[in-house]
Order: C-alpha cells, then sequence, then structure tokens
C-alpha cells in the first residue's frame, strides 16, 4: 500500500516513506473484532489497508458513543502511539473485515530520533488533522448549546 | 470524507419524507435545517420520516444534528419516525434515549403504517 495515502505521512520523501513501509507490520481484522481500547498504553500507530474501522468514545455508563469510521486504505488510528501520555484516547473495532498496518511506537520514536525532518513533518500534519477534529468537536457542542439553551428558555 | 449529505424530500399523504443520503455528521447541520425548514414553509410537516442509508455512519456530532431536529418536532407537536438504520444504529440510538423520541421501524411502509392517518 502507498503509504503516501495517510494524511501523517504527505510531504514525506520517498527514502522516509521507504523507513516507515519497513517498519510496519499487517495485521489482519475480523468483523467484531476490538483493535485496541480506550485508555490502554498506545503501543502502536495503525494505518487501515482494508476493510473497516470504527473509533468509538466510551460513556459513564458503558455506552459506546461512535466517533467516527475509517473506510479508506491509508486512513489511521492510533495516533495517540505518537505522543504523551500515549494512551489511546479512543477504542477501535473491525466493522468489515480486513487488514491494516501497524508501526510500532518505539520503532517510530526509533525512526523520528534519526530523522528529525520527519519527526517534523509527521508532527505537523497530525496538527492538522486534530485542529480540524477539534473544530468539529466544537461545532458538535455548539448544536448540543443551541438544543439545550431552546429547550430551557424557549 | 464528510461531504455533506443529499437529501431527497418526498410527501406521502400528511407525512414528509427525508431520504437522508451519506453518513451523518455536524456536517450534516445545514442540509438537515435547510430540508427541514423548506418542507416546514412549502407545505408543512405533520409528521417527518427520516430514511438513513443502510450503510450511512452517524458519529456523536450527527446524533447532535438529529436531536436538534428532534428537539424542533417536539416543540411543533410534529411526531416522527425513523427507518432504514442498521441494527448497530438501532442500538445506539435506543441507547442514547433518542427512540423516545421517534420511533424506530424496519421499513417505510411499517412506518408510514404507524403514523395517523390525517384528515
Amino acid at each position: 500500500m502507498d503509504l503516501r495515502l495517510c494524511y501523517l505521512f504527505t510531504g514525506l520523501a520517498e527514502e522516509q516513506l521507504n523507513r516507515i513501509s519497513s517498519a510496519a507490520k499487517e495485521v489482519s481484522m475480523v468483523k467484531d473484532q476490538r483493535i485496541f481500547t480506550g485508555g490502554n498504553p498506545a503501543f502502536a500507530l495503525h494505518i487501515l489497508k482494508d476493510g473497516a474501522v470504527e473509533l468509538m468514545m466510551k460513556t459513564e455508563n458503558e455506552l459506546e458513543i461512535p466517533v467516527a469510521i475509517l473506510r479508506e486504505p491509508g486512513d489511521c488510528f492510533g495516533t495517540s502511539a505518537l505522543m504523551p501520555a500515549h494512551s489511546y484516547s479512543l477504542s477501535s473495532r473491525c466493522v468489515r473485515e480486513g487488514c491494516f498496518l501497524i508501526v510500532e511506537r518505539s520503532v517510530l520514536k526509533q525512526i523520528i530520533s534519526e530523522d528529525r525532518d520527519l519527526g517534523c513533518i509527521l508532527m505537523t500534519n497530525a496538527a492538522s488533522f486534530f485542529l480540524d477534529r477539534l473544530n468539529q468537536a466544537r461545532q458538535e457542542l455548539r448544536i448540543h448549546f443551541a438544543t439545550l439553551f431552546k429547550s430551557f428558555y424557549l | 470524507m464528510d461531504q455533506g449529505n443529499e437529501i431527497r424530500v418526498e410527501t406521502r399523504g400528511s407525512v414528509t419524507l427525508f431520504e437522508i443520503r451519506g453518513d451523518v455528521t455536524v456536517v450534516s447541520e445545514p442540509f438537515l435545517k435547510e430540508a427541514y425548514k423548506n418542507a416546514s414553509q412549502e407545505g408543512g410537516i405533520k409528521s417527518l420520516l427520516l430514511k438513513f442509508d443502510q450503510n450511512a455512519y452517524i458519529n456523536s456530532g450527527g446524533i447532535a444534528v438529529l436531536i436538534q431536529i428532534l428537539s424542533e418536532t417536539k416543540r411543533n407537536n410534529q411526531q416522527v419516525v425513523i427507518t432504514g438504520l442498521s441494527d448497530h444504529f438501532k442500538k445506539i440510538f435506543n441507547m442514547v434515549g433518542i427512540t423516545k423520541f421517534a420511533k424506530i421501524y424496519g421499513s417505510v411502509d411499517e412506518a408510514l403504517k404507524a403514523l395517523p392517518d390525517d384528515v
């Protein structure tokens, strides 16, 4: 799979992509398989190759709220492996059988320490993505507040 | 990924049907609000049937948008029913309490039968 499909690797040179590609391992998944659980140590970055994965967030009463669906090759998840506290912020499960690549945190750390430019590009891409997600979360919050406000005052 | 929704609006008797194409997220808000506003202005809405794609994904943002619409329909005394959801989302809608405001049916025909005939 062309790792350029993953937003994290946008702007990397061929050689840099090859380094990450060499470190990636392919893992199969079956429908309804739990891939990782929120709160657990983030041991690897995951990159979807085939199939589909759902990201969920657990609430107090054990309900798992759907957060996102990943369907395209190159969609990545488990990005908490890139940054402290290295703990998955969401849970993930397979919704359509397929496979994904993992790049272990320790290996990524090694690659980044040897190539600071690569690390900078990765983090810049991650920051841009998270900002977009933050804006979406704010929109969601705005909608909830608008609904609450109308319920109480109108 | 989030590209907005095409919403096909149809009237069946006294029921306004919104056929919502694609995933439902915060990006869906302007599309749903526009469809609701237009349908309200054109012929008025007595009952509303929301039909989703079988493979649609509805995330927490989409749920927020739906709750917003449901609070509006509640204020306007409009009955709402839902069809087209996968079993996964039927379960989620039930757990978040949406089914207290809008019942879920297995098909459009089933949902239409459940709605009262209007005079």
